[in-house]
């Protein structure tokens, strides 16, 4: 190998003194050795490393690599398939402020005292022991004394109740979406805003009623043409109610609706026109609302009252909400109502109300049974139709 | 290998008693870990008469698995009997349940507790029966509640439009609002009517006296603050704590904070 590189690099001695003019002849025989030697050293190469070179191919190969035979077919591409391209992805600069973000704090919306000991005392602590669960009439009691003329008065101050939802649904890691309900209460009372309700009906009587209970508008066909020519907007009426005799009429102007158009699912369509109207205009509205981060955690905030009403009126009431509430329970074993508070702003005290009075969750319990109960009873009809079958094939 | 067995007793600092954690005092004690493990690849068995010790272990027969370390086992509560008094915990005789750690700290090292064994149970039966022993407070929760209330202030929210005189059941809403319950039979207000709207006694403070559990007296501050129903006639929103607050009446104050403060430290 030493012999070899020796010779190389007495070949470019000779090619670079070749260029000029006065050659001498001893020099060009001698350069003739050397070539020879290569040539040998160049074949004895070739076979030390176990490859087949051809003489012809040695002068060429210092400056390119040539091959004599060909490559094998496909092989160039599919070096060329395997080479993945890698994109390099400049990185954005990020403010040193800003970088490793801290998560926001989660705030424990849902307070469970339930840890807490009972109070033992005569004066205690509400931080450190369970809360006092009032009944409905002793809560009213305690606001209606924060709201004496003597401290904030207002007598006949809003009465609200707070509601705390546990929204998981029937599988595990869903969650009920919020959902937002009127309720018709035996008692109503003056609201801030009042509900407009544009009303169909054909006979008289029922449009006489469903105006003394409370519709906005009321009408037959000549309402439809109106629409039609946008003599009416159906954008200032929150709801429409038809009876269904005015369905066929009404499919005209269904496009225009959209969403507004009575069907019984929502409740809008009906015979009982007054009942409906009533409950549209002078119910009780409220929205369960979801909290973005903990999505199991629900709420409901509506008033049921006013302070200055009669307490029994204002219990049936609160009744009425919290059944209503209560329909809405996923088929799921646990809690759905986990709290219940009464507010009567600009007090800040939130006093708990006992609840379970209010709600049948004995109803509950007695669903599930009659489930398990035809659980059972079609597993063992099962049962004896395989039986049958097993007895038919031993037959 | 003895280094990483034995270390430092942890300091006991739930006692809180400097005399039982001394700075120099470094005993060593061997910890009592035990690991659960469970070879990887077991060994087989030797054959019928042979000696087990011939049995020739390979290299993968000390490959183990982890399956229990019994120290993060999670402990059950212990039950002690108190041989006293310990305030938030209970009276001298109790029965009392408590995570392992802070009923040892807490009651057993200052020897306030005993273990409630069955000879323990019996030797300290007594405790409760004993006619002549009398509890400092009236329940172990006393002190932390009067601690309470002699560091608040309590708001009494009174109409700047209606005329008033406050009455027990203001006073007992007031503490209601603040968190804190109370019968009006044990509140008692200072002797002289508060009368008003009166704006010279915005932001002042009277002392009613709570009796708990009709034995311990509290005289708790109650701040007066008028409130306007009309959003324009209301007062600015009182200020917590940023200068010191003026009597109502100047001359009672006096003689209750004197006694107060014989019996109490009052906050000032």
């Amino acid at each position: 190998m030493v012999e070899h590189l020796h010779c190389r690099a007495l070949a470019l001695m000779c090619q670079s003194n070749s260029v000029s003019a006065d050659q001498t002849d001893h020099r060009r025989c001698v350069s003739v050795v050397i070539m020879t030697g290569r040539i040998i050293s160049s074949i004895c190469c070739g076979i030390r490393n176990g490859k087949f070179v051809t003489p012809l191919s040695v002068g060429v190969s210092e400056l390119l690599q040539v091959r004599n035979y060909a490559a094998r077919k496909g092989t160039r591409e599919k070096a060329r398939k395997k080479k993945v391209k890698v994109e390099v992805k400049k990185a954005e600069f990020v403010p040193h402020s800003l970088r490793r973000k801290k998560a926001a704090v989660r705030v424990a919306k849902r307070i469970d005292d339930s840890m807490k000991p009972d109070p033992l005392d005569n004066v205690w602590s509400s931080r450190h022991y369970k809360w006092p669960v009032y009944s409905f009439a002793d809560a009213v009691q305690c606001h209606r004394e924060t709201h004496h003329p003597t401290v904030y008065n207002s007598p006949d101050a809003d009465l609200y109740v707070n509601v705390e939802l546990d929204m998981r649904a029937v599988k595990a890691n869903r969650y009920l979406d919020e959902f937002t309900r009127i309720v018709s209460v035996p008692h109503p009372f003056r609201t801030d805003s009042p509900r407009s309700v544009l009303v169909f009906c054909k006979s008289a009587d029922l449009q006489r009623s469903a105006m003394e209970a409370g519709a906005t508008v009321v009408g037959a066909t000549e309402l439809i043409k109106n629409i039609q020519s946008g003599e009416l907007s159906l954008q200032d009426f929150r709801f429409v109610v038809a009876h269904p005799d005015m369905l066929p009429e009404l499919l005209s102007v269904r496009g225009l609706m959209k969403r507004k158009f009575p069907n019984q699912k929502s409740g809008t369509l009906g015979v009982d026109i007054p009942d409906i109207v009533s409950r549209f205009c002078s119910g009780i509205e409220y929205t369960a609302r979801v909290d973005t981060t903990l999505k199991d955690f629900g709420w409901i905030f509506t008033s049921v009252g006013k302070l200055d009403m009669d307490t029994s009126h204002l219990e049936e009431n609160f009744s009425a909400v919290l059944k209503d509430v209560y329909s809405m329970r996923p088929n799921r074993e646990g809690q759905f109502i986990t709290k219940c508070c009464l507010v009567a702003p600009p007090s800040p005290e939130r006093l708990k109300v006992d609840y379970s009075q209010y709600i049948d969750e004995d109803d509950n319990k007695r669903a599930e049974e009659e489930e398990h109960d035809d659980e059972e009873e079609e597993s063992e009809t099962e049962k004896s139709e395989l039986e049958k079958t097993s007895a038919a094939v031993v037959g | 290998m003895w280094r990483q067995i034995l270390r430092p007793v942890i300091p006991m600092r739930f006692s809180g008693n400097p005399l039982l954690c001394p700075s120099e005092l470094k005993v060593h004690q061997q910890v009592r870990t035990t690991f659960i493990l469970k070879r990887r690849w077991p060994v087989f068995l030797v054959k019928k008469g042979r000696d087990p010790s011939s049995k020739k272990m390979r290299a993968r027969h000390y490959v183990y698995d982890l399956v229990e370390d019994t120290d993060v086992r999670i402990k059950k509560d212990l039950e002690v009997i108190l041989t006293d008094f310990v305030a938030g915990v209970g009276n001298r005789g109790d029965r009392i349940t408590m995570k392992q750690s802070a009923a040892y700290h807490k009651l057993l090292l200052p020897g306030l507790a005993v273990y409630a064994s069955p000879e323990n149970i019996e030797k300290f039966s007594h405790l409760k029966d004993e006619v002549d022993y009398k509890p400092k407070y009236s329940s172990p929760f006393v002190e932390k509640t009067m601690k309470i209330l002699q560091n608040m202030n309590v708001m009494v929210l009174m109409n700047k439009d209606v005329p008033w005189k406050i009455e027990p059941w203001h006073v007992r809403i007031s503490f209601r609002k603040a968190g804190i319950h109370i019968p009006e039979d044990a509140i008692l207000l200072p002797e002289e009517p508060i009368c008003g709207p009166n704006m010279e006694m915005e932001n002042k403070f009277f002392e009613v006296t709570v009796t708990i559990n009709n034995t311990e007296k509290v005289p708790v501050k109650c701040v007066i603050h008028h409130w306007s129903t009309h959003v324009s006639n209301k007062l600015p929103p009182v200020d917590e704590d940023d200068q010191p607050r003026m009597p109502v009446f100047p001359v009672t104050v006096s003689e209750t904070g004197s006694q107060a403060n014989s019996d109490f430290s009052t906050a000032s």
